[in-house]
């Protein structure tokens, strides 16, 4: 018999569900976000990761900026800073640098990171910040009612591109590898259990790792970044990606008609706390 | 300062070029001296350029009494580069000595030397600068150490302090350098005792030779990483900008000794959001800047205020608006330290007067940011951040290391409030790595838990409780917030003043005492929240308040008056150079109803119209 055939009973799902634990690191509050929007997934993901990682959540800190994806923090019950636009990055690395122990998560939409918040991603990746950085990607200003962003396609139409965008859009994973952040990877909310895997390597990976999501704004956007139009576009990395070759991952996000999912690039390198302690360790110091 | 029979009180200017070594051989003289035991205030002015053609003056001040702020007239000039030079001889009292080359390099047109300068009452010392320092080292480099040595010949001052400070200042160089200079400076000082004795100006024995030994040489820059690293300062985040770049320079250099870690950030915005970033988790964190960085740091400070976490921001000033003058001081950043950001964001700005108050508002920073869950910005500028003091370090540390925390406790049943109302305002804190007490701060209105809310009464509930949380600082201890000097009870002038201008106004209000003059002046430290209730008992017993300051309008003029409801006279003044002692005894005279004789014509004059008329002309 086919699995999704299988009847479901409600009572046995909800046992399933509380025995497993992430729904722990959900808080009280009601997210915010519309029905249908991508950053369920995302809030699923984030709690099955930590949960399958071990991370206790007085532990965890999650730092975001301001947008629709910002609001996240309210939604999981660890310790949260809901900052301001564009300063998600330079908040975590300063609650980072001052307790090495924390899982320190930021997060943010397109605009808040690659319009007023870009400046800081080539420094957090070059210092190599042991944080995880999850963009939400849904090419519009939600929160603001649909605007275009960054990353809105030419010919895209919104209130404030009337006659239509003629702005090429970024190309964020291209950014952040010729930043050559230490893991850059790719994901999308309409597969959720890709999503939860990669945030969960994304987390164990030990220095500044940035995990691309895409996920469409069902409200503002009827056209362009769809489910439908995702399902269909997305690919996965071939089979024999080397996430060791720099080059290669760049060849891969180079095709943005055809977005892939997993994980580009991984590299091993000390991060900034491994830098602190060397430069205590020169000054004649003992580390905390 | 009071005046005493047996004092040393000498002043000395050495001017010259970018380069020249102007800035150096003032290190040297102020540093020997302090050695003696003496006190020493001095005070450069250097351009913004590193090389070329800018002027740079040093000026130092040497005393065995207390003293405030340097003298209007120095005793002694000495010129490296005479085109610079030539208007700072005016500076020079009568009798005092003008030192300069006797043998330049090209022809000079008639008027371009500064022996044509020196005034009939004043005594020139020429010698041959350059020639010296070629025979004795071989090369011309040493010009200002020999000039050196021959001002110390000059005056009397002992050989082998200079030596001891010349060896300590060259010992990270190559041996031969120390040696040459040593050379420098004993040709100067050789030549200087085979000419006549300079009976004019007294160097005496300091009053307190035991306190030399303890007494060291302070900027007010350093004293503020003395008094972070006293305090026990966990992260510095900062970017470099003029006159603060200084405190990240040696604070990089010393936390580490201790485990503490220091980070060049991006831009002003991510040094005070890794500040803020880190406070959360309860580290003990600072930044410093100046007034175009807190600019960048207005939403910050804002988010700081709201989202209740503790943060240390040192600011000093300098010339404004935009990059304005970067090596110039003024106090025109008091609104914006005080008000600046959106909405109503109340938070605490202290602005230390001295030295030794930027040691101690520094250090007492964190305990306050902590106590009070807020953003503290501590106010300098450029005269107060790169002028020198001796100060005796207290012996003892007098700053709480452990935080006065009031963190939450875990409470069996119900919710975590972050926010909770308590009858202090202040809500018992807790911080990441705390089991059960999980929450999110934010930037938001928000309600007792943290979340976001926009109901009237939370909004107003909120700004009551941030608002009134900082009243609490008013009754602080261990601080001064402001201080009253002088005469007591009824007088007929006051004088009202904060930062580094106040050294000028403890000396004007005794030059106007010692004139008959019923003075006395008062400090404000505590900007924000104001101690208005001191401020207005002073305002009582003065027939006129008169508030000097360095910026166009009169901000803390105006920030004083707003409050009281009262009129205040304002003496503002923006040249870029500290107030002139002189320009406030003035107008103390003027609003005494005791004219000085020379002053009666110009009695309406400003100092800033003055120095307006000086520009134009």
């Amino acid at each position: 018999m086919n699995e999704h055939l299988k009847p479901v009973y409600l009572e046995e799902k909800l046992d399933e569900i509380r025995a497993d634990g992430h729904q722990d690191y959900r808080s009280k509050a009601i997210p915010t976000w519309c029905p249908g929007c991508g950053y369920y997934s995302m809030t699923e993901g984030f709690t099955m990761a930590l949960n399958r990682l071990g991370i206790e959540p007085e532990n965890t800190v999650v730092v975001s900026g301001i947008g629709c994806a910002s609001r996240f923090p309210f939604f999981v019950n660890t310790y949260g800073f809901h900052t301001l636009h564009g300063r998600t990055l330079p908040v975590a690395t300063g609650i980072k640098q001052a307790n090495d122990a924390l899982t320190v998560v930021a997060v943010g939409g397109d605009g808040d990171a690659f319009a007023i918040g870009a400046g800081h991603i080539p420094h957090a990746a070059r210092r190599n910040v042991d944080i995880t950085y999850l963009v939400f990607d849904n090419g519009i200003y939600g929160l603001t009612k649909g605007q275009a962003s960054p990353t809105s396609a030419v010919g895209f139409k919104t209130p404030t591109t009337p006659y239509d965008n003629c702005d090429q859009p970024l190309n964020p994973l291209m950014m952040l590898l010729s930043y050559r952040a230490s893991w850059v990877g790719q994901a999308y909310a309409g597969r959720p259990h890709h999503l939860a895997d990669m945030i969960a390597e994304a987390m164990a990976h030990r220095g500044f790792s940035y995990l691309h999501i895409l996920s469409p704004c069902v409200t503002f956007d009827k056209t362009d970044m769809t489910y439908a139009n995702l399902d269909v576009g997305v690919r996965d990395l071939p089979g024999d990606h080397d996430r060791t070759d720099l080059l290669a991952a760049m060849a891969q996000v180079e095709a943005k008609e055809a977005p892939a999912l997993g994980v580009f690039f991984e590299e091993g390198r000390p991060t900034l706390g491994d830098a602190m302690i060397e430069t205590i360790r020169r000054a004649g110091g003992q580390a905390a | 300062m009071k005046k005493n029979a047996n004092d040393t009180d000498i002043q000395i200017a050495i001017c010259g070029s970018a380069g020249d070594g102007t800035i150096a051989a003032g290190d040297i003289l102020k540093r020997a001296m302090s050695l003696q035991g003496y006190k020493v205030i001095a005070f450069d002015l250097y351009p913004a350029e590193i090389r070329g053609f800018g002027k740079c003056i040093s000026r130092i001040r040497i005393s065995s009494g207390q003293t405030y702020s340097l003298k209007p007239q120095s005793d002694a000039l000495v010129s490296l580069n005479d085109p610079h030079a030539i208007p700072h001889v005016v500076e020079v009292r009568d009798y005092g000595a003008v030192i300069y080359e006797d043998t330049p390099m090209a022809r000079i047109p008639e008027g371009g030397h500064i022996s044509a300068h020196v005034r009939p009452a004043q005594i020139p010392y020429g010698l041959g600068i350059r020639h010296i320092s070629e025979q004795a080292t071989g090369s011309a480099r040493s010009r200002n150490i020999v000039v050196l040595g021959y001002m110390a010949g000059l005056l009397g001052m002992t050989r082998d302090v200079f030596h001891q400070t010349i060896g300590e200042k060259f010992k990270t160089k190559a041996p031969a350098v120390a040696e040459q200079n040593l050379k420098a400076f004993d040709a100067g000082y050789d030549l200087a005792t085979r000419v006549f004795r300079l009976d004019t100006i007294e160097i005496k024995p300091p009053r307190h030779t035991k306190s030399g030994a303890d007494a060291v040489m302070m900027t007010g820059n350093g004293a503020v990483v003395r008094g972070f690293l006293d305090a026990g300062i966990d992260n510095y985040f900062g970017y470099p900008i003029t006159p603060a770049t200084s405190i990240m320079e040696r604070l990089t250099v010393e936390m580490p000794k201790t485990g503490g870690r220091v980070l060049q950030t991006e831009d002003e915005i991510s040094a005070i959001a890794a500040t803020i970033g880190a406070g959360y988790t309860g580290a003990r964190t600072a930044t410093a800047t100046s007034g175009p960085g807190l600019a960048l740091m207005a939403e910050m400070v804002g988010l700081g205020v709201m989202a209740e976490v503790p943060s240390v921001i040192v600011v000093s000033q300098r010339g404004g608006p935009s990059t304005g003058l970067p090596t110039k001081t003024e106090q025109s950043d008091l609104n914006m330290a005080v008000f600046g950001g959106a909405g109503d964001a109340q938070r605490i700005v202290l602005a230390p007067t001295n030295v030794e108050g930027c040691y101690k508002c520094a250090g007492k920073a964190f305990e306050i940011a902590e106590k009070f869950q807020t953003p503290v910005i501590v106010l300098l500028d450029l005269y107060l951040s790169n002028r020198y003091e001796t100060v005796i370090p207290p012996k003892r540390n007098p700053f709480l290391r452990k935080p006065e925390k009031k963190i939450a406790v875990r409470n069996g049943n119900g919710a975590y409030k972050r926010f909770a109302a308590t009858a202090d305002h202040v809500s018992p804190r807790s911080v990441p790595g705390e089991p059960g007490l999980m929450h999110t701060v934010t930037g938001l209105e928000h309600n007792e838990m943290g979340r976001p809310s926009d109901l009237p009464e939370v909004h107003l509930a909120m700004s009551h409780k941030r608002h009134k949380k900082l009243k609490g600082a008013l009754n602080l201890r261990g601080l001064t917030l402001c201080k009253r000097f002088g005469d007591e009870g009824e007088v007929d002038v006051g004088i009202l003043g904060w930062g580094s201008t106040f050294g000028e106004i403890l000396e004007a209000m005794y030059a106007a005492q010692s004139e008959g003059i019923r003075c006395s002046a008062m400090k404000v430290v505590m900007l924000s929240p104001l101690p208005i209730e001191q401020i207005a008992a002073f305002h009582d017993d003065c027939g006129e308040v008169l508030v000097p300051e360095l910026n166009y309008e009169g901000q803390f003029a105006g920030l004083v008056s707003g409050e009281l409801g009262r009129p205040v006279t304002r003496l503002s003044q923006v040249t870029g150079a500290p107030m002139r002692v002189e320009e406030i005894l003035n107008e103390v005279r003027r609003l005494s109803g005791k004219q000085s004789p020379a002053r009666k014509t110009k009695q309406q004059d400003t100092g800033d119209e003055r120095a307006l008329e000086a520009g134009l002309s």
